[in-house]
């Protein structure tokens, strides 16, 4: 299957939703309930997803001085200030990609703050544009462990949300389509960490910056059987190239693990920059936020406030740090290259001593600075300084 | 420590180390002797600049080709520096951390634990050699501060020639502490200073104070021996006395011409003697590094 179409299919028709007055659209953030949203009917729209094609188009610098001038701080979030300054600017990235005009009408949204606090203001802000409810999930944050009483906490707000999304659609919930778009979800998170896991393979099939590209579906159409069939043709491809050796980064010498977001701008040259020093970043934080193992059709509300609750970025330092010496392990990485995003403090995991605890345990770690979107943070001279140097000396 | 040029049949090992502000230019022959060191400005357009460093005057030796385009068949250049990419016919490049690593190892020849601090013109380096290999490292964050170019905006705002920093600075006669974290915090705070009838010298030995803390604030210094390096510590001793003050319990080296301490580890790199240096790369992985860098470039 074509990426790139499963991608123009899922927007041109979101599209069309929006303006069909038979179907509602629901925004959401990227780890929130999706499932929910479309086992009650609506069209899910995720604006970090436009977030990201906002930086990786690099629209966002225009974008992000238009919301900073509007009253957002250049210090918080840049996928909101991205997403905020295009829509004050009116202009979308879905335009020159798929020749649609403008981001789609939500009817309801519905964010988790199992990320971060800065999407309840992103989403706030929407909804006070577009006159429209929204919904926030408020998950108990940084767990060391996630508990009974967490997911029965999570459980209490997906019922809540459940009740408005009946009003909204003036009927009930389905157990059995809520049961059938949890069991889509799960083969295809499952699936999506098979295709990850091709990356143990010594050369390795994919780099984390093909990771970032494939991982459109498993993002916006998680419960469809589109995003199932994908993984499924994306896993065999890969398969054929472990077995043919065929290396993502030819003359592979050093793996690299990758902490923290993106820099959505520049993924091209810092792929190049690392093919160049022959080194491979097999692996990632940010790739594998979306494998939700937890996953049960047969126990849907439950299992996915559990998913949902034990993502890396909602658990304590320590679980990230044995999390990020897990993968160490199981992918062979010589070093570890810590992204710190100046707008991303919350998936930014070098500030409170990590690297200094992996070095100490004779794990390379090295700290660059940048940014999700804001490329007025980022140095390429210097990030590509400190990057070469970091496989110069590993 | 020049000797002449050693002329025909010999092989020459160049190291350009091209910053920010000045192109610093050592050749040295295969025992790792250097022969020569030259440096100029760094102005624009770039190679222009970088040929003509190269070439020295019409007696010096030179690598290039006589239409200057490409390097001579008994040299190899190795480039280093922020702008190492840029250098069209170098063989090779590696970053000034390990340029900087290079050339320290082989001129201290040190058997310990140490740390290189390297202040460049835009920014600052801290490097950790454990067993005669780079350890950890850490470059400074996205501000000026603590950069030989902080010293220079603030010079400018004061008016004061760069060279008669360190004059006024041993004048001074209080300590005071200006803002490290941000060149614009500092120099409004600078400004705020001067209103109040502070004297300048005073100033100055504040700004030499404010770089050495930024570099302190960096990372913790876990070796006794610190081994400075770069443009910036050999023509502002100040830094020095600072560093030493702060760092009462650790032995501190300065490196002779330390401006030239990472074009020598590139020449250093150039000639295959980086193995014997390090243990780290050995001949044929420089080769083959060489050789992929030709094929990147080309």
């Amino acid at each position: 299957m074509d990426m790139k179409q499963v991608m123009k299919d899922y927007f041109l028709d979101l599209d069309q939703a929006a303006r069909d007055p038979d179907r509602k659209v629901a925004w959401c953030t990227s780890v929130g309930p999706a499932e929910i949203l479309r086992a009650m009917g609506f069209e899910v729209f995720f604006p970090e997803n436009h977030g990201a094609m906002l930086g990786a188009t690099r629209i966002c610098m225009d974008t992000i001085p238009t919301a900073n001038a509007f009253g957002y701080s250049p210090d918080i979030c840049s996928y909101l200030t991205s997403d905020v300054g295009a829509y004050l600017k009116g202009i979308t990235p879905l335009t020159k990609a798929y020749g649609i005009e403008s981001i789609p009408r939500p009817d309801v949204l519905v964010y988790n703050t199992n990320q971060c606090k800065d999407v309840m203001h992103w989403f706030e802000y929407f909804a006070r544009e577009f006159d429209a409810p929204v919904f926030g999930i408020h998950p108990p944050a940084h767990l060391p462990k996630v508990e009974a009483s967490h997911v029965a906490d999570v459980v209490a707000q997906f019922e809540d949300l459940i009740g408005l999304l009946e009003q909204i659609q003036n009927r009930p919930l389905d157990p059995e389509n809520l049961r059938r778009t949890c069991a889509l979800s799960k083969e295809a998170t499952d699936l999506w960490a098979e295709v990850l896991e091709t990356a143990t393979a010594r050369p390795s099939p994919l780099t984390f910056f093909d990771g970032t590209i494939y991982m459109g579906p498993i993002v916006v159409l998680r419960g469809t059987e589109i995003a199932r069939d994908y993984y499924r043709s994306l896993l065999a491809g890969l398969k054929k190239k472990v077995l043919a050796h065929e290396a993502a980064v030819p003359g592979e010498a050093k793996r690299i693990y990758w902490d923290g977001m993106p820099v959505w701008g520049r993924l091209r040259s810092l792929s190049e920059l690392f093919k160049n020093n022959n080194a491979c970043v097999v692996a990632s934080t940010y790739c594998n936020s979306w494998i939700f193992a937890d996953f049960d059709p047969d126990d849907p509300l439950p299992s996915m406030a559990r998913a949902y609750l034990k993502i890396f970025i909602n658990r304590n330092d320590r679980y990230k740090e044995d999390y990020i010496r897990k993968l160490v392990d199981e992918y062979a990485i010589d070093g570890v290259v810590f992204h710190e995003a100046k707008t991303c403090p919350n998936n930014s995991n070098s500030q409170y001593n990590l690297p200094a605890r992996l070095r100490k345990s004779g794990i390379p770690a090295v700290i660059i600075n940048g940014d999700l979107c804001d490329l007025r943070c980022f140095s390429d001279e210097q990030s590509s300084t400190v990057i070469e140097a970091f496989v110069e000396t590993l | 420590m020049e000797t002449s040029a050693k002329m025909n049949g010999d092989r020459f090992y160049w190291g350009v180390d091209c910053g920010s502000t000045q192109i610093k230019v050592c050749v040295c022959d295969g025992e790792g002797n250097i022969l020569h060191k030259r440096k100029g400005r760094t102005l624009f357009p770039l190679m222009e600049h970088v040929r003509k460093t190269l070439a020295g005057d019409e007696s010096a030796l030179s690598p290039l080709t006589d239409d200057q385009q490409g390097v001579k068949e008994n040299h190899t250049v190795v480039a280093t520096g922020y702008g190492r990419n840029h250098i069209e016919f170098a063989q090779g490049k590696l970053t000034e951390i390990s340029a900087h690593f290079l050339g320290a190892q082989r001129l201290l020849q040190l058997d310990v634990p140490y740390t290189i601090v390297d202040i460049g013109g835009q920014d600052s380096k801290v490097i950790e050699v454990h067993d005669g290999r780079v350890g950890q490292f850490v470059i400074n964050r996205k501000c000026a501060a603590g950069t030989g170019a902080f010293i220079e905006e603030l010079a400018h705002r004061l008016e004061v020639r760069l060279e008669d920093l360190t004059e006024l600075a041993r004048a001074h006669d209080k300590d005071m502490t200006l803002n490290s974290y941000c060149t614009v915090f500092s120099g409004q705070e600078v400004i705020k200073i001067l209103m109040h009838g502070e004297r300048l010298e005073n100033l100055i030995h504040a700004l030499y104070a404010s770089v050495v803390q930024r570099i302190l604030e960096m990372t913790s210094i876990s070796t006794d021996t610190v081994v400075f390096s770069g443009g910036v510590m050999n023509f502002n001793p100040v830094l020095l006395d600072l560093f030493r003050d702060k760092l009462p319990g650790n032995q501190t080296v300065l490196i002779d011409d330390a401006q030239y301490c990472g074009a020598y580890g590139a020449a250093l790199y150039a000639s295959g003697l980086a193995e014997k240096q390090a243990q780290k790369f050995s001949q044929s992985e420089i080769s083959a590094k060489l050789a992929t860098q030709a094929e990147h470039t080309s």
